[in-house]
């Protein structure tokens, strides 16, 4: 299916591209060339690059060719005259039989399989923080000694980050204190590995038992559509050694999602799209319910994280609570929010240099067409001196 | 991870071929807009290459570096539609083969 559409669309890329080099007419010309532009932003599509289609499409196809029809009607140059002789037409047809060549050089190579390229690679690891314990005002998290997350508060998420792969050691501080000296709450060790999302959930008490570490690992596909969703529940209760997780959306028919999530743990389970309410009940006790989560809304396509935790009261008792931490799954491959990132992290200085380049095209544009040549006007000055006068003009009825 | 269907080699292929159509245009065609749009063709060829090694690598910065040359090309087709007016108003035509400025 995707092949034979690759071969439609190339085959049209292909042709509009030879009518745009064989049309007289250079209205023509432009015209077949947006057909070629489309057809590359619909190879974008199929590459994962819904964003760079888009911009194809405005920028490519819609401001820079309607430019050059612009152009082209302004100047009347539809059609170049030929000059008398046609000189050079030795350097043409050489030109023509060298570029075939090279054409059949190159579909060669890369046909035979020469150039060396290995399995798609799987996109870098991303981590976030979730804060699921109570006790302390907030939470650092470093990987190795840099931090990937400060003041991370209670019930708060962070954003996915993109980190190298590799093995670090994860340290869960309280907010503030200095990693080189402190004593951190968790240690422990990860691995990061491209193709993974993690999220480091930290849950427990900060005395008996004190604090714990979730670390939850997704897989992310990014080539993988699909009509279903992903939910991981995490037990932080640490009163509950094993619990259940119900989907409670029909009060009368009662489905279990997790069977017996021990405190610390997580589970992962596929479900449909839809509102959902979560029930969550101690092991083997399917009559008391010990938190809800009430009407969420789940897309598909996402990965659904949800924490079940508890609250500090003011008189020290603990309350059950759900974090559902929303539908932010690790941004999509090319998508509006990965360039965005990309562009506003490791790209800020490149982008400004474009932005300065588009300057000096603006006014290079200015100083090349503005008449400087052109013999200035002889007419006298009318409204240079106001000491002489204002004379309205004769022929202005009214005036 | 499954395997794209379409091999990269493919949009390599088609690259190349876009981008070699694009060469011809520059050396062969006269009309100087012409000779623009082909480089405009050329342009969009290696997008098209890069966008291709972007998705096989995983990696976003070939995405960046097509964005930036769609920007630079926007500015370059800036200057060089200016360059074109400006030469149509000397020499009313915009012939490349009558651009021999010592020649006459």
């Amino acid at each position: 299916m995707e092949l034979t559409l690759f071969v439609i669309i190339g085959a049209v890329a292909v042709i509009s591209a030879a009518m745009m080099l064989i049309s007289e007419n250079a209205i023509y010309s432009t015209l077949f060339l947006i057909l070629n532009f489309a057809c590359i932003a619909f190879f974008f599509l199929m590459l994962n690059a819904p964003f760079l289609a888009m911009v194809q499409i405005t920028v490519y196809a819609g401001a820079i060719m309607v430019l050059f029809l612009f152009v082209i009607m302004l100047l009347g140059a539809e059609q170049v005259i030929p000059s008398t002789e046609t000189r050079f037409n030795w350097l043409a047809s050489a030109v023509v039989g060298l570029a075939l060549v090279f054409l059949v050089a190159v579909s060669a190579a890369i046909i035979d399989g020469k150039i060396e390229i290995t399995e798609p690679q799987k996109i870098e690891p991303h981590v976030r923080v979730v804060n699921a314990m109570d006790g302390i005002p907030a939470l650092d998290v470093y990987l190795d000694g840099t931090a990937i997350a400060r003041d991370v508060e209670f019930h708060d998420n962070t954003r996915f980050k993109a980190w190298n792969e590799g093995r670090y050691t994860l340290a869960l501080f309280a907010a503030g204190d200095d990693p080189q000296s402190d004593t951190p709450l968790v240690e422990q060790q990860v691995e990061l590995n491209r193709g993974e999302a993690l999220t480091f959930t930290a849950v427990g008490r900060l005395v008996n038992p004190g604090p714990g570490l979730v670390v939850v690992t997704e897989q992310v596909d990014y080539n993988e559509e699909k009509d279903t969703l992903r939910l991981i529940a995490v037990n932080g209760l640490p009163e509950r050694a094993l619990v259940d997780v119900l989907d409670e959306s029909d009060s009368g028919n009662r489905k279990v999602l997790v069977d017996g999530l021990e405190y610390g743990k997580s589970a992962e389970t596929e479900i449909g799209q839809g509102t959902y309410t979560l029930g969550l009940y101690s092991d083997g006790d399917k009559d008391n319910r010990v938190s809800v989560l009430k009407d969420a809304e789940f897309d598909a396509n996402t990965t659904v994280l949800v924490v079940f935790t508890e609250q500090q009261q003011p008189d020290n008792s603990f309350r059950d609570l759900v974090i559902n931490v929303e539908n932010k799954s690790a941004p999509s491959f090319g998508g509006p929010t990965h360039v965005g990132r990309l562009l506003f992290s490791r790209y800020v200085l490149p982008f400004e240099m474009v932005g300065l380049l588009l300057l000096v095209a603006m006014i290079g544009a200015i100083v090349l067409t503005h008449e400087t040549l052109a013999p200035r006007r002889r007419m006298p000055r009318r409204f240079a001196n106001p000491a002489v006068g204002y004379e309205p003009p004769a022929d202005k009825p009214g005036a | 991870m499954k395997t794209p269907e379409v091999a990269i080699e493919l949009y390599i292929l088609l690259s190349a071929i876009l981008f070699i159509m694009g060469v011809m245009g520059v050396l062969l065609r006269r009309n100087a807009i012409l000779v623009f749009m082909s480089v405009e063709l050329m342009l969009n060829a290696s997008n098209l290459a890069l966008v291709a090694f972007s998705r096989q690598w995983a990696n976003g910065d070939g995405h960046l570096i097509v964005f930036f040359v769609i920007t630079v090309a926007a500015a370059e087709v800036a200057v060089g539609l200016a360059l074109i007016v400006a030469i149509f108003r000397t020499k009313k035509s915009i012939d490349i083969d009558a651009l021999h400025l010592f020649k006459d």
